[in-house]
Order: C-alpha cells, then sequence, then structure tokens
C-alpha cells in the first residue's frame, strides 16, 4: 500500500475500526494526516458514525440486533425495557418515560432458515410492513427486535402482531407470531 | 474585480512562522491550527477513543508543534504533516498531561486556538440522518448499528449476526455508501 495513494472509502473505514494490521494502519494514518481530502473523508464517515450512534442511543429506529449488542447498550447505562416471547405467544407491554430502548426476543428455531423476513401488521389499519432478509445467526434461538420509540411513545391502546417467516422456495414458512396488546405507560 | 489569494501550503506556513519567531505571525499560526486540528482530532479518537482525551491531544500537539516552529525547532519544515504526525504518535504513547504546563502555554497561545477550538465536526441533521437509517435494507441497518455505536470491527459484528467478516465488510460499504447519498440528497 503507497503511502502517497488515497485511500479507498472501504480501506478508511477498515482502519477506523482497527481491522488492518500495523504497517497498512501506519501507511494509511501517514497518508490520511498530509491529505486534505483523505482526511475531509475519513471525517466524514466519522460524523456518520457518530450520527449512527446518537440514533441508536436515542432509540430513534427499528433493527435487527444481538443479544450480545443489548447487554453492552445495558452495561453502557442505557435503560432497556426488554420482552421474550415464544411463538404463538402474546405480551402486554409498554413503554416508561425513562426507557432509553424497548426490545422483543422473538424465539423461533432459524437451523434451518435460509432467509428470514419479518412482517409487522397492525390488525386495526390492516397494514402491514415486510422487513426483509433479515440478518441472524441460525444457531440463536430467535432474533431481537429493537422498536422505534419514538413510535411507541406516540400509540395509545394497540395491538401490534409481528410474523417471522423463512422465505424458501414453494413459499413462506411461518416460524411464529407474536402479538403485543401495547397501553400507555401507567394506564 | 478581487484577486483571490493562493491558500499557502504547509511548508510555507511552517516557514512565515518561524520568520516571525517570538514577534508571532498569528495568521499563519490561525490557519495552521484550522487546518490540522481536525487530523490531530481524528487521530486522537482513532487512538484513545475519548472525546475529551481527543480535545487535550489537540490542544498538546498544536501548543508543541507552534512551540518548537517559533523557536525555530523543526528541521524538515517541507514535512511539517509529517512532524505534527509524529508528536501526536509520541504523545498518545509519552500519555504526559502537564496541567500546568498546558495553562502556561495556552496563555501564550490563545489567540490561535480560538480558531482551533472551533467545532469543525460539524454534527449531520439528526432527523435527516434517522429517516435515511429507516429507508436502509435490514441488513445493512443492523450492521451499520451494530458496527458504529461503539466501532466494532467486521468479526466481531459478523459473529454476532452470523455472517462472516467479509460479508461483513461488504454491507457496511454498501450501507455506507447508501446513507451518505441518501444525507446529501436530502441536503441538497
Amino acid at each position: 500500500m503507497s503511502a502517497f495513494t488515497c485511500s479507498s472509502n472501504a480501506d478508511l473505514a477498515a482502519y477506523w475500526l482497527g481491522e488492518l494490521d500495523a504497517t497498512d494502519a501506519a501507511d494509511i494514518e501517514t497518508h490520511v494526516f498530509g491529505c486534505d481530502h483523505c482526511s475531509g473523508r475519513l471525517q466524514n464517515l466519522v460524523r456518520l458514525g457518530a450520527g449512527i450512534r446518537q440514533a441508536t442511543v436515542a432509540g430513534a429506529l427499528h433493527a435487527v440486533l444481538s443479544p450480545d449488542f443489548v447487554r453492552r447498550m445495558q452495561d453502557d447505562g442505557l435503560r432497556v425495557r426488554e420482552y421474550r416471547l415464544q411463538p404463538g405467544t402474546s405480551v402486554a407491554c409498554t413503554i416508561a418515560p425513562d426507557d432509553d430502548l424497548v426490545v422483543s426476543h422473538l424465539q423461533a428455531a432459524l437451523a434451518d432458515v435460509e432467509r428470514l423476513d419479518l412482517v409487522f401488521e397492525d390488525p386495526d389499519a390492516g397494514t402491514q410492513l415486510r422487513m426483509q432478509d433479515l440478518a441472524f445467526d441460525r444457531a440463536a434461538d430467535g432474533v431481537v427486535l429493537a422498536s422505534n420509540t419514538r413510535y411507541l411513545r406516540q400509540l395509545d391502546t394497540a395491538t401490534r402482531r409481528v410474523r417471522l417467516l423463512a422465505v424458501q422456495e414453494g413459499g413462506d414458512r411461518e416460524l411464529g407470531t407474536y402479538t403485543f396488546n401495547h397501553s400507555r405507560y401507567g394506564a | 474585480m478581487h484577486e483571490v489569494a493562493p491558500v499557502p501550503d504547509d511548508s510555507e506556513l511552517a516557514r512565515r512562522i518561524v520568520a516571525a519567531g517570538t514577534h508571532h505571525d498569528a495568521t499563519a499560526e490561525a490557519e495552521l491550527c484550522r487546518r490540522f486540528a481536525p487530523r490531530i482530532r481524528l487521530y486522537g479518537l482513532r487512538h484513545l477513543r475519548s472525546d475529551a482525551a481527543a480535545a487535550d491531544l489537540v490542544q498538546d500537539v498544536l501548543l508543541m508543534t507552534l512551540q518548537k516552529l517559533r523557536a525555530g525547532a523543526v528541521r524538515e519544515l517541507d514535512k511539517l504533516a509529517s512532524f505534527i504526525l509524529g508528536t501526536c504518535r509520541q504523545t498518545v504513547i509519552d500519555g504526559r498531561r502537564s496541567g500546568g504546563r498546558r495553562e502556561r502555554l495556552l496563555d501564550t497561545f490563545s489567540p490561535s486556538f480560538d480558531i482551533a477550538s472551533e467545532d469543525s465536526d460539524t454534527a449531520l441533521d439528526s432527523g435527516r440522518l434517522e429517516s435515511c437509517l429507516q429507508h436502509l435494507p435490514e441488513r445493512e441497518r443492523s450492521v451499520l448499528v451494530m458496527t458504529f455505536y461503539d466501532d466494532r470491527p467486521a468479526d466481531e459484528v459478523g459473529t454476532a449476526l452470523g455472517l462472516t467478516p467479509g460479508n461483513v465488510r461488504v454491507i457496511r460499504h454498501r450501507g455506507i455508501e447508501r446513507l451518505r447519498r441518501c444525507v446529501e440528497e436530502q441536503t441538497s
């Protein structure tokens, strides 16, 4: 790797995240430090990363995460409300004023699943949102779904249903349906 | 029609500061601080993983650099960036933090630091970024969140999500580019 060559965005990310060996990291660092263009691109990447972190901490997005990741956030002092559901079960749920995040552990047998989709249903409105091709660990006993806390906070009493689907030749195979009976905190 | 003054390169800045010596070329010193403060901060964040420690590093390194330049103690003025990077590395290795010394130096160099301490890392519009994040494909959002929450490498994220490190890097790269484009499009 030449010290005089501008780095690709992928290399800058690898450098930033500590994935390179010491020699390659030092080469990129030396080049970036002396290059306006590359230091600007690295700064943009770092700014983007900081924005993603802030959105995560603010609970401002829904996303499939891992149990270890949820534990790291708890170790960092975030208040995480957790629900655990077996397929075909329901839970009474809410979000407290001081909750930072709400996550649901959806138990399912994933060992032979090639592609996993999640369908989020509002039975009252008759609408559904399909989250396609989730990242998941086949060795795990389910997936962890973080909900958008801003969405939850504006919900009154409501029922929402989540279905996990194994996508395979010949059609979808349902792995489980999970029902959330939401009410406002303290109601 | 006004002619735009050419932007001095690093070595010219260094020469002006050296030539001024104790009389101080405030403009050149301020430009040096403006130019290198963000790079030193990035170095600090990368190696110290702390905003506060990175901010301290910016001050320490700029102080030492200006002090050496004023004293004519930088040998290769054509390699100013290398000198400053070397100072970053040595400062982190030494871990030296001398409060009294820093206060004295800050008093001496305060005009330059008024500019260097400006927040050059302007935050993104959080609403716009959140909207763009929500529109990413699911895998990309999971990988980006689990990567950048606390800057984790691909192998760790891959282990947690049942993906290979190579697959994580590909998803991560696509996600970053898609997110960047989305934020830029909404900005323009």
